[in-house]
């Protein structure tokens, strides 16, 4: 109870001290709003503009004939695709789901088995009927299964590059059938290629393309993007006022005065984890409800949440551990407030900028996209994500939750291990 | 040594990737009650002694006790019956005083009535009851050195340690901060008092000790470590200005081991002063330098503490 009580004294002089901070309330609450708010009404058209993205596309080829080589080879003379084909066993239908929900890859194209033959024979039905025909043989139905977490614009891209792809075949497979009449005994086509409209070798890939997971999935938008990733900039900037109170704390005395007393250091850890979790929860619930109400009424888009509260908390809580035991770490680390300063704005800005806050991971390089997935704000976003944009709950967010929470506890056991350092060597 | 409220015996600290320790076997008992000066240069392991009977610092070796309970076995117990004072101002600029007060108090397990009381008697104490209620960081340096002062005393403590706790302030402050320090000592509190002006020292403390290099070098009451040091000084102001030849003689007299020069005043440091007084007067004589005045022994505390330690500057 003496224990408790004094956890309870301890935050309660945090949270005064923090009321009392007009520049910390500043950095922790408007800043993010402001951000929010100017850069999803600003990229709200800039979202469109494609100079500079690379797709990362898996082709999943169960043909392994002409089709899967064609459209390989299609994409791959294009700047704009990374390409990787699968390797055999070819995955299914549930692990190509993981993985593109995991964010390996943002794309993928599913070309069937004998998807060559399938194409040749309907060609054929085509050219002999002279125009579209229904034929005995099927459409071939390739399969481009995307992330909904990727913009609609970039989604659309894809898909139309993939269909313009798929007629430049069907262009060719027509032309061969027509050239093989023509050379057989039996006399010349009754068309020719360009007289032949809309043979349907392939059936058109729609404007929905495929994805592992319901397709009432919202279209993302800049708000989307930018809500869950300010709001963890905003939670991991804590580590400012965090840290610059611990260290004036230790620098003018009070601490030491704190340690003179029959107080642990884990009512001092715990003293400034309780308010600052408030405040994270209290900047979680400021930034989406801004983004929910707000940002609509600024004329920006409405910010939709998912249906998994129960997720969006877990995700809450699970960032707002991360930042603050990162945040413990830097006051620990630091030996002067500016020297706090300095180190909480870069590893935060760097992690940020890794981990998709400040640009999205899907324009980034292969390689960064790989480094993006250690940072924990990568982490924190895809979980946020994949609640607002994939329709996620509580299991789909357990991985990211989980990695945030081994991260805080990680930044949390070095940060008492160098506290504890410090106090051997004063 | 009757009931000592501070007992350490062959106390050892040494400090990672330093070549000495910053305590060498130190051995020391504080009685209970007592108003114990610690005097030294910087660097000398005051702190460092400091921040073990706190519990702050482990030793690296010997043992401690602090009203009669073991500093390592129950440093709890130890923290419940001592207040601090630090040097630097330690409290919280955007809190009032009040509100320091009661944060301090409520860590020391203070509750209702009690830290009600004890809030007022402090901030009566150090006559704040009118500012009660304004931030200090509004404070002026002595006002904030009266509140540091009186943090300390919040949970009413048996042992108070004050680490130089009127550096920086103006003589009204000082002087009231040494006028509640006696009457704290008077109500039979013990005192540990940290200082770098000796004047101080001499005023308020019954008990000091010298410390330098981690060892106590002299122990006792003012009049005692006076008498004990008498012999090593002489100081003498002459009516002419001294030369660099006499200078060089009064450094070269029997017994002397350091000395100090102004233009028309020496302080000589003799191992054999009635040695040395016999030659210097027939160097003065043979020089035909005029003598103003001379006196033999230590006049003051600061004259011992220099004799024990040395003018050499400390880091």
């Amino acid at each position: 109870m003496h224990r408790f009580l004094q956890l309870l004294t301890a935050a309660s002089k945090e949270f005064r001290l923090i009321l009392r901070d007009r520049q910390a309330l500043v950095i922790l609450f408007v800043m993010p709003v402001i951000f929010v708010a100017i850069l999803s009404l600003a990229l709200r058209d800039a979202f469109s503009q494609h100079a500079g993205v690379r797709f990362s596309i898996l082709v999943v080829d169960h043909d392994g004939r002409l089709i899967g080589n064609k459209l390989t080879e299609a994409f791959r003379r294009d700047q704009h695709f990374q390409i990787e084909s699968a390797d055999k066993p070819l995955p299914g239908e549930d692990t190509l789901a993981t993985m593109i929900r995991d964010g390996r890859y943002r794309f993928a194209l599913v070309i069937p088995a004998h998807a060559t033959d399938q194409a040749r024979r309907r060609a054929n039905e085509q050219v002999r009927a002279g125009g579209p025909s229904r034929g005995p043989t099927a459409p071939v139905s390739v399969q481009l299964l995307a992330d909904p977490g990727v913009r609609a614009d970039h989604r659309s891209l894809v898909l139309a590059f993939t269909n313009g792809a798929l007629r430049a075949i069907e262009a060719e497979l027509i032309g061969e059938r027509i050239a093989e009449l023509a050379r057989s005994p039996l006399g010349t086509p009754a068309v020719s290629a360009s007289g032949l409209a809309a043979p349907q070798l392939f059936r058109e890939l729609n404007d929905e393309p495929e994805s592992s997971d319901s397709g009432r999935a919202p279209v993302p938008t800049a708000v989307q993007q930018n809500a869950p990733a300010w709001t963890l900039l905003a939670m991991f900037f804590l580590a400012i006022p965090l840290s610059v109170t611990f260290i004036q704390e230790r620098a003018q005395g009070s601490l030491l005065r704190l340690q003179s007393m029959p107080v642990s250091a884990w009512i001092l850890f715990g003293g400034k984890i309780l308010p600052y979790f408030v405040v994270n929860q209290l900047q979680l619930i400021l930034i989406l409800g801004f983004g929910v109400w707000g940002l609509p009424l600024l004329g920006g888009d409405r910010l939709t949440l998912g249906d998994a509260p129960e997720a969006i908390a877990l995700m809450g809580v699970s960032a707002s551990l991360a930042a603050i035991s990162f945040a413990l770490l830097i006051a620990t680390l630091a030996r002067t407030p500016e020297q706090a300063t300095t180190l909480s704005a870069t590893t935060v800005l760097v992690l940020a900028a890794l981990g998709g806050i400040l640009v999205p991971k899907i324009v980034m390089p292969p390689a960064m996209q790989q480094i993006a997935l250690y940072s924990p704000f990568s982490w924190g976003l895809d979980g946020f994500l994949d609640i607002f944009i994939r329709g996620g709950g509580i299991r789909e967010v357990l991985a990211e939750s989980g990695q945030l929470l081994a991260f805080a506890a990680a930044c949390f056991t070095l940060a008492i291990l160098r506290y504890r350092w410090r106090l051997r060597q004063r | 040594m009757q009931n000592p409220i501070i007992e350490t015996s062959g106390l050892v600290k040494v400090y990672r990737g330093m070549e000495h320790p910053a305590l060498d076997q130190l051995s020391l008992q504080i009685p209970t009650g007592a108003f114990f000066g610690l005097l030294g240069p910087n660097g000398a392991g005051k702190s460092t002694l400091i921040s073990i009977l706190s519990g702050l610092l482990s030793p690296t070796q010997g043992s401690v006790r602090v009203a009669g309970s073991d500093v390592q076995d129950d440093p709890q117990a130890v923290k419940r019956c001592l207040g601090l004072v630090p040097q630097d101002l330690a409290l919280y600029p955007t809190l009032s005083a009040r509100e320091n007060l009661n944060f301090f108090g409520r860590m020391q397990g203070l509750r209702g009535p009690r830290l009600r009381e004890r809030v007022e008697r402090c901030l009566e104490m150090a006559r704040l009851e009118g500012l009660a209620d304004r931030r200090a960081e509004t404070f002026s340096g002595g006002l904030k050195r009266r509140l540091n002062l009186v943090i300390g005393l919040i949970h009413d403590p048996q042992l108070l340690i004050l680490d130089e706790p009127t550096v920086g302030i103006d003589p009204q402050s000082r002087h009231f901060i040494h006028e509640s320090l006696r009457t704290l000592h008077a109500g039979g509190m013990t005192l540990i008092y940290t200082t770098h002006y000796m004047e101080e020292a001499e005023q308020l403390c019954d008990d000091i000790a010298i410390i330098d290099q981690g060892r106590i070098l002299a122990r006792g009451t003012v009049p005692d470590l006076l008498h004990q040091y008498r012999g090593g000084a002489i100081e003498a102001h002459v009516g002419s200005d001294i030369s660099a030849a006499l200078d060089n003689a009064l450094r070269q007299l029997p017994g002397v081991r350091a000395a100090e020069f102004a233009p028309r005043q020496f302080l000589l440091h003799s191992d054999d002063p009635d040695t040395t007084l016999d030659a210097l007067l027939g160097l003065l004589r043979q020089k035909q330098v005029p003598l103003a005045s001379l006196s033999l022994g230590a006049m003051n505390l600061e004259q011992v503490f220099l004799s024990l330690t040395g003018t050499r500057l400390r880091d």
